[in-house]
């Protein structure tokens, strides 16, 4: 993981969506969210989770790798950027190579969008938009000591499992206290997730679950 | 070793093509010698630089598709507008950025059609394939001639006269109205400004302006100052061409070799075999067949071991997670 990196903790999540509601205001990506907010049960339970990049380090960046167009940058820093806009050529196979379900595309603008952990503001030390508004601390952002003295005893996790293949990430999320710490999380690969009705809950807000925008051409 | 030949051959054959267009440099203008020895220079570069481009996994694999899709005799019978409006509204009138801003649209135009002319007018100038005789020395009357054959006619009193002696003058100043907006976007927006570096954001920006302001000012110096200054401003004009053609392979501009590949991919997603790959869990639309099996071997090359996770569909992959996560490691949270 990165030394200041977004820690995320579902368990803290209420699904309030500040989170997407202020990564819209980022300067980088104005009026479109690139936060996911996923309702795990909707209608049994009230869990959800939020999905950030999670900025892949080993292998690093699958989406830059499968890039055609060489439009993704990774920086010294771990980050893994959006895509270079005059560049991408809208193709789509960094929606679909990322493992965590990541990248959004618009087709029409033949244009890719990431979270690309706030680089306008971080790379002037602030907290990224999702970080400074989370009510609950679900998205902190900071080291792994500044965690740990809001959060005595806290443990995290930056690896996941797909199937058998190994990816460690940028950014980390929260594990039970006692959970063995090199033990890699599930991916979910060979799950059969339970598809739970709209991906918002229903009223106004713009789905942000939506990850292809537009029509082709 | 492989892209150094493809360049050098490259060179070799534009450095042949210059020969016999200008009739064993016979209509070479050897004033303007630099700017062709620099153009088979950006040959070497753009040859190069594109070789080991496509020589990446993703790439590659699109390369061949696409040339694949664009060279079809099925897509030609199946749909035979597409490549052609394709290479219209992509890499001409480039409807995709009319989607991301109409103000940046209007002033890329204004930088594509400005530098497009500017290039139609000025390499083959400098090649000597572009020649202007006329029978009395000092005209009116000239003919333009392509590779030594007479063309057309014109007076270069006037309107079509004037308007081929001004080309770069207009190319300039379309050049110049864009490239301004971009650097002004630059400089005060701070989506623009997010992460961006100077080499490769900025250099381009001011390059366009230099050598534009510079041209139009040769134009000034002929016509108001009798010449005055020309030869300095001639130097920096030409300074400013050749490093820009020779910073071309290797930064922002490279762009314009890439995006021919938006055409490829689009020929090769929608007019191949149009047959849609679903979210194996959820059943919704990911991308066509094609496509994703193109990705998964792109993945496959590059020992991206969970190319199976490309026919989910990224909200399945979400929840999947997140419910893995809430099922084994955090128990109902």
């Amino acid at each position: 993981m990165m030394g200041r990196t977004i820690v995320i903790d579902p368990g803290r999540c209420i699904g309030c969506q500040a989170c997407v509601s202020a990564c819209r205001e980022c300067d980088s990506h104005r009026g479109k969210s690139m936060i996911h907010l996923d309702y795990l049960d909707q209608g049994a339970s009230v869990a959800s989770s939020p999905t950030v990049c999670m900025h892949c380090e080993d292998p690093v960046a699958p989406c830059a790798q499968v890039c055609p167009a060489e439009a993704i940058l990774v920086t010294p820093d771990g980050v893994v950027h959006d895509a270079d806009k005059s560049r991408c050529i809208g193709c789509g196979n960094c929606v679909s190579a990322c493992p965590m379900g990541v990248p959004k595309i618009d087709l029409e603008a033949k244009l890719q969008f990431k979270c690309n952990l706030c680089y306008d503001r971080t790379s002037y030390g602030l907290a990224p938009m999702c970080a400074t508004v989370c009510p609950t601390g679900s998205i902190f952002y900071g080291t792994l000591e500044e965690l740990r003295t809001e959060r005595p005893g806290v443990e995290v996790a930056s690896t996941f499992d797909f199937d058998g293949s190994i990816i460690s990430t940028g950014v980390a999320m929260v594990v039970p206290r006692g959970r063995p710490v090199d033990e890699p999380l599930p991916g979910g690969a060979g799950e059969h997730a339970r598809v739970t009705g709209s991906p918002q809950p229903a009223g106004h807000l713009e789905p942000s679950a939506d990850n292809v925008l537009g029509d082709p051409l | 070793m492989r892209p150094v030949l493809v360049g050098i051959v490259t060179a070799l054959v534009l450095s042949a093509a210059i020969f016999l267009g200008s009739r064993g440099l016979h209509n070479f203008d050897s004033a303007l010698a630099p700017y062709a020895i620099a153009s088979v220079f950006l040959a070497f570069g753009i040859a190069y630089r594109y070789t080991v481009w496509i020589s990446s996994p993703g790439a590659r694999r699109l390369f061949r598709k696409g040339w694949g899709a664009a060279l079809s005799w099925q897509n030609l019978r199946r749909t035979p507008t597409a490549l052609p409006r394709m290479i219209a509204t992509y890499l001409g009138f480039q409807k995709f950025l009319g989607a991301r801003s109409r103000a940046r649209w209007a002033a890329h135009q204004l930088i594509f059609w400005g530098c497009l002319l500017a290039a139609a007018i000025t390499f083959p100038l400098t090649w000597g394939w572009f020649t202007f005789t006329a029978n009395t020395g000092a005209g009116p009357q000239y003919t333009m001639n392509i590779w030594g054959f007479p063309v057309v006619g014109f007076n270069a009193l006037s309107v079509l006269g004037w308007l081929l002696f001004h080309g770069l003058d207009i190319a300039a100043v379309l050049v110049i109205a864009g490239a301004t907006y971009f650097l002004i976007r630059r400089m005060r927006d701070r989506e623009a400004s997010t992460g961006q570096r100077f080499g490769y954001d900025l250099v381009p920006l001011l390059a366009l302006i230099i050598i534009s302001v510079t041209g139009l000012l040769l134009t000034f110096s002929s016509v108001a100052l009798h010449g005055g200054g020309y030869e300095f401003l001639a130097v920096l004009h030409m300074a400013a061409v050749v490093l820009t053609l020779l910073y071309l392979p290797f930064g922002k501009f490279f762009h314009i070799a890439q995006r021919p590949a938006a055409v490829g991919m689009q020929l090769f997603k929608y007019t191949e075999h149009g047959e849609i790959r679903r979210c194996r869990n959820c059943g919704e639309p990911i991308d066509t067949t094609a496509y994703v099996d193109n990705l998964r071997a792109t993945m496959r090359d590059l020992k991206l071991d969970f190319d199976a996770m490309a026919e989910v569909c990224p909200r399945c992959k979400r929840l999947r997670r997140g419910q893995a996560y809430r099922t084994t490691v955090k128990p109902g949270f």
